[in-house]
């Protein structure tokens, strides 16, 4: 039933609301003086060396890329679970077979290196 | 106008605010955000038509994992944006035409009578069982096969990022305590002998 969500609805709610209050009060209570020199970018008191837009190392997309399978195995783990007692032990095998081929990719990439930060 | 539909609006214009916002945005980051907001609403939209699974998923999935993916991938472009405005007239009339031609085929599809007729006679399978419950019962038992090939998706995915991302840098400065360790005096110390000053 939708209605059951009413809870789930109520803390979005309250979470927006406190997130919107909080820095509105300070907004409007707080004293704002700006002058050039507070208004000026800087980087730990130096002018900004370079370009915000850096290039990231490719390592943080493989990061990514492998942190998003693993989730995707998770989003399959989690209907398994409502059901094992029903699906018993063919579902149970049918799960470990699932594990049991991506254990071989979480092997593969931990041999190979792909979880090292050198 | 009931409870639901004011929710309902609620949650369909921040989703509609939400998309403008990622196409008009002009900081690819605010529009890899605004995307965030459009996938959070969508679960919403989800949960009330009592879609669980799926919106959890679109959250855990989407949300936590791809778009991280999306942010990273929008800093290591190195965009540049007066680069990516310039030349913006010019393929102004190409744009426009395929715009055209999807928007076309959507009215088609979604005005023909076979899509109207597509969700009327849909009954929920059930008022009782969630349907993470029924998507269960179906995915481990009738699903078995498709349910294994999915991993092996997942696994040829998982060689394919590792071997197309994965390169040892050559500046690398990482040191292996193991390596270390394991090195002997002789590997790095040779000792000579030779008489001393006195002996001459």
């Amino acid at each position: 039933m939708v209605q059951n969500y009413l809870a789930v609805l109520l803390f979005i709610l309250v979470g927006l609301g406190v997130g919107v209050i909080a820095p509105l009060l300070g907004w409007i209570l707080g004293p704002r003086r700006p002058d050039p020199q507070k208004n000026s970018p800087y980087e730990c008191g130096f002018e900004a060396f370079e370009d915000a837009r850096m290039r990231f190392d490719v390592r943080y997309y493989l990061v990514a890329i492998l942190f998003i399978l693993f989730d995707l195995e998770i989003a399959f783990l989690f209907p398994w679970a409502v059901v094992l007692k029903e699906v018993g032990l063919f579902g149970f095998v049918a799960m470990m077979i699932f594990l049991g081929i991506l254990v071989v990719g979480f092997v593969y990439e931990w041999v190979k290196g792909a979880l090292e930060w050198d | 106008m009931d409870f639901t539909t004011v929710i309902f609006s609620a949650f369909a214009l921040t989703l509609l605010g939400a998309g403008m916002g990622v196409i008009l945005s002009r900081n690819p980051v605010h529009a890899a955000l605004f995307l965030v907001l459009a996938f959070f609403t969508g679960a919403g939209l989800w949960m009330m038509l009592e879609a669980e699974f799926l919106a959890i998923t679109l959250v855990l999935v989407y949300v936590g994992a791809v778009m991280v993916l999306f942010l990273f991938v929008v800093m290591m472009l190195n965009v540049d944006l007066d680069r990516l405005r310039e030349g913006f007239w010019q393929h102004l009339p190409l744009g426009a035409g395929v715009a055209l031609i999807m928007v076309a085929e959507m009215v088609l599809v979604v005005s023909s009578k076979q899509f109207s007729k597509l969700g009327a006679d849909l009954q929920p399978a059930s008022e009782t069982v969630s349907n993470t419950r029924d998507l269960g019962m179906q995915l481990y038992t009738h699903y078995v096969y498709p349910f294994e090939l999915a991993s092996v998706i997942l696994l040829v995915a998982i060689v394919a990022a590792i071997a197309l991302t994965l390169r040892k840098r050559k500046d690398s400065k990482h040191l292996d305590p193991a390596q270390q360790v394991l090195v002997k005096a002789s590997d790095r110390l040779r000792i000579v002998s030779m008489r001393s000053e006195g002996d001459q």
